[in-house]
């Protein structure tokens, strides 16, 4: 595994085990995400990226059954201290998921929700909020004539996109993506993959794909998982064109997964 | 797939859709069809009468120079008869015209003639005489059944004196006479001279068995009022009112013999207009008053201020006429008020102010009289032909505005609402107002969903959002078991156990009001205070309930032990009789606090069953979309789980209204059933749906009360019907606005 040289790293995993009951789905994972920059996480399905993604804003804390050891450092900051809140780490890192799920509010609702429940009440600053947020998300011209439609009337990919709009409109630190274009046509794969391009300035992403290409294309780093072990990690290109362990080898060539 | 299992499965397609039709239709069907049914029963409410002539006896039956006074007929409306001006009633059967019987009613005196002839009472006939004495004569039928001629039926007729009243002296412009049961007579004359002199004779029975016979006779006090121009006695001899030609009344109670009291005097009609008839409305109660502009209106004494005195007072205004109302009577069945004009004879019922029937026969109608069942109409028509008519007249005392407005009743200081059916004196008026036992219906369920919606929907906000799984899984169930008790059950506990519970500690009950939510608030504060130390965090989520239930049992506890106490502190040891002295509210121990408890009970089920299911059924994935923005677990309940859960929330919420509308056990054992129209939660009420209950097993068939019942359940029906249709409006609404997932 070659270790590679993480400047001002914003998320650092250090040992980390998860556990669904008595399963155990990661198993001791060590791994740091640099400021400002796309990491892909890639994997065959059911090697727990989607696990290890949620374990980085506690949305595992859902499920029921699921207990996590370990360590993960926000700013150096242990985010499964007790005395940790949820809700500001939330704020801190955002998500946008597979399958998008605007409220069913109008569009201007959805992108000033997390500014909403955060308290804020100033109109302005929420007409101001919209229109960045949305332009951030290259969503603002198509529908800025519309801003009181409900969001349920959009397309699939606008869809995504509002989503996207909506956790960047909290400014949050990180950004989760956990394979955000799985259910677009290309063409708005093509958009959404322009617009991390773009968001990358901004924002430190980590984002699950299965998507080869995508992670080639959208990431400057690369992790490989591998039932529940992370198996390598570097940068995008040497990944893909040097891989040093077989099984990553074996994987971005299609032998398997 | 195979041809043949494709065929199949496509024919089992059609024919599953075809039984899910069959069924959907046939519910449908099975709806409307009962609908038809109920409003069948209660349409004819509304049908207005009608009048079949049955008879006509061509003219030349009596000769014309011997004036027709008075006309009859009886029950069966077979036999008729007539008394002239030459003292002979003349029998006839109507069926074929014959003349049956002749009768001199004064034999020995051949050339006494009879001046007048009034009518009162059941075919009770005074005949005023030329020489100025009265008789009264009563005619009798009975059916008949000759063995002699093949038990064929006849109505047999008798005569009966009822008494007789000597001459007076002076010139008489008018008499009246009544006798009672009790053998007291009473005349009343007045003379051409302007007196009115009242004679009464009283026969009674002294503790040694003798006959002693009290008489008196005055002159009647007229305190400067007008020229009389018409007078009434009630049936009893009682009560006399008169009328003047200058639009007073007077009114003078006979009660006591020789002290005849002027109890009433007014100027009745400001324009002075003159009175020209007068009748008593049955019952005795109320006065019919006709005048020259042919308007009909009823009257009787209201106390208008705290004196307790009554004065007369215009209740209803009937339909009138287009000429001078000349003469006025009354049914012997129900309030019906028959007034005759040049205009023709109209039938009004007084209390609906129903205009009835209008007989109006060419040559027009000279005398008449309506039968004791109030059926049938006997009438002299000025050219001599004896008329005789039919009625159906299904439920005069029934109109829209009886049913929904205020009525003025008989006894009653000023209109109201009133629900009362039945009474035990024979001439009472049923009162079938709807509207109170549709405040009833409404109040009822105002009162149990106030309690129980709060609670169903909180529970399943907490059940679907909050509680773990597995305790998710022993509320539910447990709750929709309560759903399963019997109403009766619910109905009887609330009645035997709850209702004396409640009323022995009102003090308590308020007490716990204002202790447990100020318990369960210092609560909360602690727990936000204590969840940062270290062995509660293992508790937490989830179960933060338990550390509850002490609390609500010390706050129950801790008032049930101070509430005496309070009470003997604050409100003189009663409560119920302090809220009675100083708000002035009753406190019935059947009341809207029980029913809101009990009903409650019985609705919280449904609300929280399908408030749940539609709270857990909101996508996950929306919730998790909440979260991941920082929201709390409430913030995303209040503003996306909640939104989104709100058609099925809103719908369980109608169809426990619906439920709670219609329920009927429960209220009829834990209201009392008084149908009072006051919003109090200390009293009780009378929903539509106990009414029904209640009256049906008493009510006679196809009569009012029957109908009026067949009605509420109509308009339960409606009111039902309204609900859902709005729930599933609003519903559809919801669904569009937060539907699409
Ligand atoms: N809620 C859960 N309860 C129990 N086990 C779970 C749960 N979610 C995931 N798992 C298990 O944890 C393992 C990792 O799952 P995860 O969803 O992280 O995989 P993944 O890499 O995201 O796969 P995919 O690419 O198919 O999304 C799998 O074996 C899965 O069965
Ligand atoms: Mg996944």
């Amino acid at each position: 595994m070659t270790p590679i040289k993480i400047e001002n790293p914003v998320i650092e995993v250090e040992d980390l085990r998860f556990y669904y009951g008595d399963s155990r789905a990661i198993h001791g994972v060590d791994i740091a995400f640099p400021e400002k920059q796309v990491t892909a996480l890639i994997g065959p399905s059911g090697c727990g990226k989607s696990t290890l993604l949620r374990c980085f804003n506690r949305m595992n804390d859902l499920i029921d059954i699921s207990r996590v050891e370990g360590k993960v450092l926000l700013d150096g900051q242990d985010i499964y201290d007790k005395n940790t809140d949820i809700i500001e780490l939330r704020r801190q890192v955002g998500m946008v998921f597979q399958k998008s799920n605007p409220f069913p509010k109008s569009i201007y609702e959805n992108v000033i929700y997390g500014l909403r429940i955060a308290g804020e009440k100033d109109k302005s600053f929420f007409d101001e909020r919209v229109e960045t947020s949305l332009k951030g998300a290259a969503l603002w011209d198509e529908v800025k004539d519309r801003l009181h439609d409900s969001a349920l009337g959009l397309s699939g990919g606008q869809m995504q996109r509002l989503c996207i709009a909506r956790a960047i409109a909290v400014n949050p630190k990180v950004i989760l993506m956990d394979e955000p274009c799985s259910a677009l046509d290309p063409k708005s794969t093509a958009r959404v993959e322009e617009l991390i391009g773009e968001l990358r300035e901004n924002f430190t992403i980590i984002i699950v794909t299965h998507n080869m290409q995508q992670a080639a294309r959208v990431s400057d780093n690369t992790a490989f998982l591998f039932e529940g072990n992370l198996i390598e990690y570097g940068l995008t290109e040497q990944l893909f064109v040097k891989p040093q362990n077989k099984q990553t080898e074996d994987y971005i060539t299609g032998r398997f997964g | 797939m195979k041809p043949v299992y494709l065929k199949k499965v496509k024919r089992n397609d059609r024919l599953a859709s075809w039984a899910i039709s069959i069924g959907g239709l046939a519910i449908i069907f099975c709806v409307i069809f009962i609908l038809v049914l109920i409003v069948e029963v209660s349409l004819p409410l509304f049908m207005s009468p009608t009048a079949r002539q049955i008879a006509r006896v061509e003219s030349g039956f009596v000769s014309s120079n011997v004036q027709v006074l008075a006309v009859g007929m009886d029950d069966y409306l077979e036999t008729a008869y007539t008394i002239d001006a030459g003292g002979t009633i003349r029998f006839i059967n109507l069926a074929d015209g014959r003349e049956l019987e002749q009768i001199r009613l004064r034999p020995a005196e051949a050339d006494k003639r009879l001046l007048a002839v009034e009518n009162f009472g059941r075919l009770n006939h005074v005949l005023h005489w030329d020489d100025g004495s009265l008789s009264v004569e009563q005619v009798k039928f009975s059916p008949f059944y000759d063995a002699a001629d093949n038990n064929r039926r006849s109505i047999r007729h008798t005569l009966e004196s009822r008494g007789e009243f000597p001459a007076v002296p002076q010139q008489v412009e008018q008499s009246l006479a009544r006798v009672n049961d009790e053998g007291r007579q009473t005349r009343v004359d007045l003379f051409a001279d302007g007196r009115l002199e009242v004679q009464q004779r009283e026969v009674t029975e002294n503790f040694l068995g003798e006959e002693e016979v009290t008489e008196s006779s005055e002159i009647l006090e007229l305190n400067g009022a007008g020229q009389l121009s018409a007078l009434v006695l009630n049936d009893s001899g009682t009560q006399l009112y008169a009328g003047t030609a200058t639009g007073e009344l007077l009114h003078w109670s006979l009660e006591e013999s020789g002290e005849a009291n002027l109890v009433d005097h007014l100027q009745a009609f400001a324009d002075q207009r003159r009175i020209t008839a007068l009748s008593m409305v049955f019952g005795d109660v109320s006065l019919a008053v006709g005048d020259e502009r042919g308007q009909v209106s009823t009257w009787f004494g209201v106390r208008g201020d705290s004196s307790g005195k009554r004065t007369l007072t215009r209740i209803h205004q009937l339909t009138g006429h287009a000429a001078p109302v000349d003469k006025l009577s009354h049914s012997l069945r129900d309030k019906t008020v028959l007034s005759r004009s040049g205009d023709g004879l109209h039938l009004d019922y007084m209390t609906s102010e129903r205009f009835l029937l209008g007989f109006n026969p060419p040559g027009g109608i000279s005398r008449y009289a309506l039968t004791a069942r109030g059926d049938g109409l006997v009438a002299l028509g000025e050219n001599g032909d004896l008329l005789s008519w039919r009625l159906f007249i299904p439920h005069p005392e029934i109109s829209l505005k009886t049913l929904f407005g205020k009525v003025w009743y008989e006894g009653y200081d000023q209109p109201e609402y009133v629900w009362q059916s039945s009474a035990a004196s024979d001439d009472y008026e049923p009162k079938l107002s709807l509207t109170p036992l549709i405040f009833g219906s409404l109040k009822g369920t105002f009162y149990a969903m106030l309690f129980a919606v709060p609670l169903a929907i909180f529970g399943a906000i907490y059940t679907s959002q909050f509680a773990r799984p597995k305790l998710r899984g022993m509320i539910k169930p447990a709750i929709e078991i309560m759903a399963a008790v019997p109403t009766v059950i619910i109905g009887f506990l609330a009645a035997l156990w709850l209702a004396p519970l409640i009323e022995s500690s009102l003090g308590s009950v308020f007490l716990s009001l204002v202790l447990l939510p100020a318990a369960l608030m210092l609560c909360i504060l602690l727990w936000q205070a204590a969840r940062k130390l270290e062995p509660l965090k293992q508790v937490e989520r989830g179960y933060e309930f338990l550390a509850v239930i002490p609390i609500i049992i010390g706050a129950v506890a801790l008032a049930s032990t101070l509430g005496p106490g309070l009470e003997q502190w604050l409100f003189a040891g009663d409560l119920k009789q302090w809220l009675f002295s100083e708000l002035g509210t009753r406190y019935d121990p059947r009341n809207c606090i029980i029913i809101a408890f009990a009903m409650g009970f019985a609705v919280i089920p449904i609300i929280f069953t399908i408030a749940e299911d539609s709270l857990s059924n909101v996508p996950n994935s929306l919730k998790a979309a909440s979260l991941a923005l920082g929201a709390s677990r409430w913030q995303t309940v209040w503003r996306v789980i909640l939104p989104s859960a709100s058609p099925g929330i809103f719908a369980g919420t109608m169809i426990g209204f619906g439920r709670a509308v219609g329920e009927t056990m429960i209220v009829l054992m834990a209201t009392g059933n008084t149908a009072i129209m006051d919003l109090s939660i200390f009293n009780g009420m009378r929903p539509l749906s106990a009414n029904i209950a209640v009256e049906i097993p008493e009510a006679p068939v196809d009569g009012s009360l029957y109908r009026v019942l067949f009605l509420s359940a109509v308009i339960l029906f409606i009111l039902t019907f309204i609900v859902n249709t709005v729930a599933e409006i609003v519903r559809q609404r919801l669904r569009a606005k937060y539907g699409r997932f």
